[in-house]
């Protein structure tokens, strides 16, 4: 089985925002919810990098340790789903998720949560494959039709990856060993960050 | 043999001492290129190791400019090993401590029983006051612990459908609800807040360990220094509750994940504190000690009971002669609800 994950390259991502815009519009995801977000960290100085971030599908996710109604479930792909079915929008998922991945639709008064919506690494949910409700819940499930989620496939610069994390490290590794070459080569003051 | 070894052990080390002399860095690469890792600073900075930072983001939310929210799994791992599981073993314990104590112990008695003679102690107002209070901070409790020892204890029984309407139903509860927490609470601070002073002798009945040591009752006033301070604690607890809860029960004021993790422990915490006491004090209320709970179900009391429990308050209801006849009580029992009330403070004004 495949051990599927996302990595954003800091030296590629030109802060484009397509993940972003890609993943609402494949989705139909609701205003104001936000699956995937990109983090400028110095923005307009130097060193200025931007990394795109959603649900990293931790092997220890701290959401499914810490919610009420155990609602969270690991594929055989390594990717963490929930049951919104069973889902309560109690919120503790999102102040113990380090990546702030799940969302919480304003639902009635006082901005009271809705039902939590994540990232799905585009694998959709428990409800059959393809079906309409799975779709209205979760988004598109591209994973079962044998495609990688969208945000990484349309990556302009390919700075975001996704897909097996055994695959995704080996193309990482050799962008690293290039690079680092190279910046000895220019014999200036190349910095990496890689 | 061992002097070989030895001598193959320096020589051994010799070279890796001889390294860690000087500094390692940029020996071996060419003049002019910097080695120096930007990495170490971005990867620091992301992962808030030093300092909270946030980046800025195009997606416009709480906290979206944080790309590591470092003190969430902190949070998490405190919710779940401490909380829940020394929350949930304290409000056992305490429940066990007190049903060991009715066994060993019994009801407490009243010295040469009823009389009959019955004396007011409170009005309509402040038992609907009271009871208001109790009603809200029950249901609270039940639905509060529902949400948090609910998935070690209910759901391997109900499974996780069944556990989820309850766990649900408990939420919407318990948000719904929260609010009522506070005006109840502020009713009862502005009707039971003067009686509530501390007063000279209280040091007495803290002494005594409110009747617990030795032989006898301590002494007490219309409230004893127990059940001060038990107000008290509902009064100030309460309200740090209230706030904590307001802060976590609506997201739309842009407070973050630190200030609601924070909130939530502060929350627990005090509502288990209050949760475990309460239970004494309904006990003690109920089936603990006889006579108590008819002063909250029909606002009087027998004067053997204020007697016995709250004696410098007995005596000045035997000064001010403020003790109802039984047939005179008889006499209002028999009549409308609404007007006890009325003869009883016109008879205390006397």
């Amino acid at each position: 089985m495949a051990r599927m994950k996302f990595y954003c390259d800091a030296e590629r991502c030109i802060e484009c925002n397509a993940c972003v815009t890609a993943c609402k519009n494949e989705h139909e995801i609701p205003w104001g919810v936000n699956r995937r977000r990109v983090v400028t960290i110095k923005d307009g100085e130097q060193g200025e990098r931007s990394l795109s971030v959603a649900c990293m599908h931790c092997s220890d996710a701290p959401c499914a340790t810490v919610c009420p109604v155990d609602c969270f479930y690991t594929t055989g792909d390594g990717i963490v789903l929930h049951d919104k079915d069973i889902c309560i929008g109690c919120g503790y998922c999102f102040y113990a998720c380090p990546f702030g991945a799940p969302q919480f639709p304003e639902e009635a008064a006082f901005a009271s949560r809705g039902k939590m919506d994540k990232c799905t690494f585009c694998a959709g949910g428990p409800e059959e494959d393809h079906s309409s409700d799975e779709y209205k819940k979760y988004g598109r499930n591209r994973l079962s039709e044998g495609k990688l989620p969208l945000c990484a496939e349309m990556c302009s610069t390919k700075a975001l990856l996704s897909g097996d994390a055994d695959v995704i490290s080996d193309i990482y590794r050799k962008r690293v060993i290039n690079r680092g070459s190279s910046a000895f080569n220019w014999g200036g003051n190349a910095k990496i960050t890689g | 043999m061992k002097i070989q070894t030895l001598l193959l052990l320096v020589g051994l080390l010799l070279p890796q001492l001889a390294l860690a002399d000087g500094p390692p860095e940029q020996k071996n690469f060419p003049q002019g290129v910097s080695t120096e890792r930007l990495g170490d600073e971005l990867w620091r900075e992301v992962r808030q190791r030093d300092m909270q930072s946030s980046g800025i983001s195009q997606v416009k939310g709480v906290d979206s400019g944080i790309l590591i929210n470092a003190r969430g799994d902190q949070w998490a791992r405190f919710r779940m090993d401490q909380l829940s599981t020394f929350g949930g073993i304290g409000i056992a314990a305490i429940f066990a401590i007190i049903v060991l104590f009715y066994v060993v112990r019994g009801r407490v008695p009243i010295e040469g029983g009823l009389s009959g003679n019955m004396v007011h102690r409170f009005t309509d107002y402040e038992r609907v006051v009271h009871w208001t209070l109790a009603i809200v901070f029950l249901f609270l409790a039940i639905t509060g612990l529902i949400l948090l020892l609910g998935r070690p204890l209910l759901l391997p029984l109900f499974g996780k459908e069944v556990f989820s309407i309850l766990a649900s139903a408990s939420k919407e509860g318990h948000n719904l609800f929260g609010p009522l927490f506070l005006v109840s609470l502020i009713m009862m601070l502005i009707s039971f807040a003067r009686r509530n002073l501390y007063e000279r002798g209280d040091m007495t009945w803290l002494l005594k360990g409110g009747g617990l040591i030795g032989d006898g009752h301590a002494s007490g006033g219309f409230f004893n220094m127990g059940e001060k301070t038990w107000y008290w604690m509902v009064i100030l607890i309460g309200l740090v509750i209230a706030i904590s809860g307001l802060i976590l029960v609506s997201p739309n004021f842009g407070q973050g994940r630190l200030i609601m993790g924070l909130s939530h422990v502060v929350h627990t915490i005090g509502a288990i504190i209050l949760i475990a006491v309460s239970i004494g004090h309904m006990y003690l209320g109920s089936i603990g000690s006889e006579g108590a709970l008819e002063g909250m179900k029909t606002g009087y009391v027998d004067i053997n009971w204020a007697d016995a429990h709250h004696d410098r308050w007995g005596k000045v209801c035997h000064e001010e002669n403020l003790i109802i006849p039984a047939e005179e009580y008889a006499r209002l029992q028999g009549q409308k609800p609404g007007s006890t009330d009325e003869m009883a403070t016109a008879e205390q004004g006397k």
